[in-house]
């Protein structure tokens, strides 16, 4: 058993590993994430997750929902510390994870993998508290600074094939579609039980169905006009593949920017630093979207606000179906918006051991349509010739499926001794 | 200046001679950056603040009678109401049912309940009634400047309910209702000796009012320290709970740093739920235990770590209250996202404090906006220096506070620079912060963005077209 394989036992015991082997693992790990760009290519099928916050035991039902590593693929975005008691453990256990199998676990950066945010809301104080210095915080902190902003995940499925899992609740039988040829969405809970089902819509019927949290609903499509590799502005003409008319999916922690209207803007970007206060990068990270036209001001000090027009014309532009974001407390663990051009998906249930939200992740499938072959470019900026409004028609957005799930039964974990006080009461 | 000596040991805040010229202001936001922060931490409302909180606390200790016998401090045992206290109760009481008139929306929500902003509309529409009608003998001393005393009164009262914007609550409100009591006491509301009345009749009422709105409307903890905060929300009831559990004081003795009086729970019974049940509701420090195991799932040394480290502390409840202060003056006081939208009139004073030590600014002070880098990770630290001596206080005066994190806890997240740009410049630059529909103008706990208080942003004027953030450029107006 290599060592590498001995802390990752170690630390799903939850039991962290001492500061020499940290600084090693956050030594190999920013050596891998230096050569990923800023926003990382990843395939489906891929299990995208939101928010962590040190839910370590959380995050361990999360594997069991979701299936382990390697054997599923995954992508998480971001805001592993913070808030919560299992900060350090939940956070490299993922960087051992992400060193072991690289190309089968992204990570990428949220507003909390920042020095100053993790001194003000609790990763510092952990550290502190588990190590009795900050050696290991540091050290986490500048691998926070080689995560990148973003991925893209290439060649997810427009078609779910419906799982033959039971229905959580059997009389609803009946009122589920049972047509599987068009599935949109499937809703599991943690026991893989189907909690809900939502077919594609057709012909323009207006299903106004976004905003719910369980709600789906690709509007109606149209047949694309360009089948380029999404999320590269190239055109059918230059690629020529149409295998799947399904747009790529922009996972990002937060959202938009002003600053950004195209992907290679991001790619463009110089991220080896500590989150700025202003401008792209940390808008990507602190954005949320809301019920407003264009642009707004974030409560929180941070990023924008951005509404419905901002997401559909981004995703028009860049080939895009869907973005994915987490950064936002939902109680269903996911919710989707603007006719479902954008999710937020939340992995932290029960945040804060007291909000009694269920936390969600993401499948997206693998397109075997075209061999599995997915489409690519190399990315030629400027070649969607968007007129806004005039045809804004939709990408068909990937074939969705929510597993859901609950907060770790609380009862095995023992109560451990005492601490030394904070200074104050020395 | 800030505190005179009375007839007990402790600091007393200083009351306002009554005198018919004297005029009043509507409290503004002053502190925008580093350096306005360390100008606050000797300043005479930093002191002045610091002795009230004193004062209040020192009134929970248990007393000794002149034979020794000892009368122990419960809020089941409280002292003697005065009119004033009762006229407060009511006041409190009043803003209870207010939550009737505004049940929470049942619709799809992300985590703070909307109808938080129709109970807030209906609690400014009243404030003015509600004043006149509970504070009449205050305001009817103040002749002339009767609508001005009133105003200055209100910002801080305002202030303390939380932020219907935000649909959050922390210890900025609460610092914000005891700055509504201390002008209440400058402006002679209250009698000597009458501090504990204070605490046991208008602010555990008032605590429990906010934990009322809390879980009514789900009010999300200003600020989000998560699990390594002391608490979501509140800070005041663990200084004045941990008090009542100290040793007996006379009226000359100073306030005791450490040791318990007898009979009381160890601190170690807090990480147990049952006994915590049986002293909630004669204790403060346990009756905000308690409605931590009311909300939260899981185990108490995984969600409250630092209270359950604080229950293995042997030297008895002094010196937990001890600790409390020290804590509350440099994560309440010290800290830049709490106090900085703390606003400062005619009773709580934008001046320097001649007493104060001049210290440098602080680490913590160093990290706010206006401070050079941001890239050093030097962990937020406060100092305590100002006026009144704190109990503890040594000659030399206080050094680095440890970094721990006060109050608060959950869902949305601030950028703890947020607040020091334009709009908070603009606020201060009108001379008065606008009392508008929407957040309190004042009081608020965390780094909320200046322009937050603008009920909502209009967006026409919102709309960027192109590159530059609205508030990109730091020093304009």
């Amino acid at each position: 058993m290599s060592d590498l394989d001995k802390a990752i036992a170690q630390l799903r015991a939850c039991r962290p590993i001492p500061e020499n082997q940290v600084r090693e693992l956050c030594y190999k790990a920013r050596e891998l994430l230096i050569e990923e760009g800023n926003v990382v290519s990843v395939d489906a099928p891929v299990t995208i997750c939101g928010d962590i916050h040190g839910q370590f035991h959380d995050l361990m039902e999360l594997f069991r929902v979701g299936g382990d590593v390697p054997e599923t693929n995954y992508l998480f975005m971001g805001d592993f510390v913070d808030r919560g008691f299992y900060s350090l453990e939940s956070f490299l256990l993922l960087l051992c994870l992400k060193v072991r199998y690289p190309d089968r676990i992204t990570l990428i950066r949220g507003n909390h993998e920042s020095r100053q945010i993790t001194t003000v809301y609790g990763f510092y104080d952990e550290c502190l508290r588990k190590y009795g210095s900050a050696n290991v915080w540091r050290y986490c902190c500048e691998v926070f600074d080689y995560l990148a902003l973003g991925a893209l995940v290439m060649g997810a499925s427009t078609e779910l094939d419906a799982s033959d899992a039971p229905l959580a609740d059997p009389t609803s039988q009946s009122t589920l579609p049972s047509d599987a040829d068009d599935l949109e969405i499937e809703i599991l809970n943690s026991a893989g039980q189907i909690i809900n089902r939502f077919m594609r819509a057709r012909n323009n019927t207006s299903q106004d169905l976004s905003q719910l949290s369980n709600p789906p609903s690709s509007p109606s499509q149209q047949t694309p006009s360009r089948n380029g590799a999404p999320g590269t502005g190239a055109s059918g003409a230059s690629r020529g593949s149409g295998g799947n008319n399904g747009g790529a999916v922009l996972c990002v922690h937060g959202g938009l920017s002003p600053l950004i209207d195209s992907i290679d803007k991001i790619r463009l970007l110089d991220r080896k630093q500590e989150v700025p206060h202003e401008g792209a990068m940390c808008d990507l990270l602190w954005s949320d979207p809301d019920e407003i036209d264009g642009w707004g001001l974030s409560p929180r000090g941070a990023g924008f606000l951005f509404g419905a027009d901002i997401v559909k014309c981004f995703n028009h532009k860049n080939d895009l179906s869907l973005i994915c974001r987490a950064h936002q407390l939902v109680m269903e663990g996911f919710k989707e918006m603007f006719d479902s051009t954008i999710v937020t998906v939340w992995s932290a249930p029960n945040y804060c051991y007291r909000c009694g939200n269920v936390a969600a992740i993401l499948e997206l499938g693998e397109d075997g349509s075209n061999g599995g072959y997915a489409p690519r470019s190399n990315g030629d900026v400027g070649r969607s010739n968007v007129v806004l409004a005039e045809r804004m028609e939709q990408r068909q957005g990937p074939g969705r499926r929510y597993r859901v799930f609950e907060a770790a039964p609380q009862d095995s974990r023992g109560m451990p001794a005492k601490k030394p006080v904070a200074d104050y009461f020395l | 200046m800030a505190s005179t000596k009375s007839a007990t040991a402790g600091p007393v805040l200083e009351r306002i001679p009554h005198d018919a010229n004297r005029t009043f202001s509507t409290p503004s936001k002053r502190i925008n950056d580093g350096d306005d922060l360390t100008f606050f931490l000797s300043s005479t409302a930093y002191a002045d603040l610091m002795t009230w909180l004193l004062q209040l606390n020192r009134s929970m200790f248990p007393t000794k009678d002149t034979d020794g016998k000892v009368q122990h401090s419960s809020l089941s045992s409280p002292p003697k109401y005065s009119k004033a206290v009762q006229s407060l109760r009511s006041l409190v009481s009043d803003l209870k049912t207010l939550i009737e008139k505004a049940p929470p929306d049942t619709g799809p929500r992300r985590f703070g309940n909307v109808a938080f902003r129709t109970w807030f509309e209906f609690f400014e529409d009243s404030a003015d009634g509600l004043l006149d009608a509970h504070l009449a003998p205050i305001l009817g001393k103040a002749g002339n400047e009767r609508v001005a005393v009133k105003d200055e009164l209100k910002v801080y009262l305002l202030g303390s309910f939380g932020s219907a914007q935000r649909l959050d609550y922390g210890t900025g409100h609460e610092l914000s209702f005891l700055a509504f009591l201390g002008c209440l006491w400058k402006l002679n509301a209250f009698e000597d000796g009458e501090e504990r009345a204070i605490v046991m009749g208008v602010v555990q009422p008032y605590i429990e009012l906010i934990r009322h709105l809390v879980l009514t409307y789900t009010l999300e903890p200003a600020g989000s320290h998560g699990v390594w905060g002391l608490d979501d929300h509140s800070f005041i009831p663990y200084i004045f709970g941990s008090a009542q559990y100290g040793p007996a004081i006379s009226p000359l003795d100073s306030v005791p740093t450490e040791g318990s009086v007898r009979p009381s729970p160890s601190p170690s019974k807090v990480a147990d739920k049952a006994t915590v049940a049986d002293y909630k509701d004669t204790n403060m420090y346990f009756s905000a235990v308690q409605f931590i195991y009311d909300v939260k799932r899981g185990p108490f040394w995984e969600h409250s770590p630092v209270l359950y480290d604080i229950s293995g502390i042997k030297d008895g409840w002094g010196k937990i209250n001890k600790g409390m202060l020290k804590m509350w003056a440099a994560e309440v006081l010290g800290k830049f996202p709490v106090v900085q939208h703390f606003p400062f009139g005619s009773l709580f004073k934008w001046e320097a404090d001649p007493e104060a030590v001049r210290k440098g600014a602080s680490m913590h002070a160093q990290q706010q906006p206006v401070a050079r880098s941001m890239d050093v990770p030097a962990p937020p630290a406060a100092s305590s220096v100002g006026g009144t001596k704190a109990p503890w206080a040594k000659a030399g005066g206080a050094g680095t506070m440890p970094q721990m994190q006060a109050a608060s806890g959950v869902p949305t997240m601030r950028a703890p620079w947020a607040g020091a740009s334009r709009a908070a410049r603009q606020a201060t630059g009108s001379g008065r912060v606008a009392v508008t529909r929407g957040p309190a103008p004042s009081g608020m706990p965390q780094t909320a963005a200046p322009w937050a208080s603008n009920q909502r942003v209009d967006p026409a004027a919102a709309n960027m077209t192109s590159t530059s953030a609205p508030w990109a450029r730091k020093n304009d107006q």
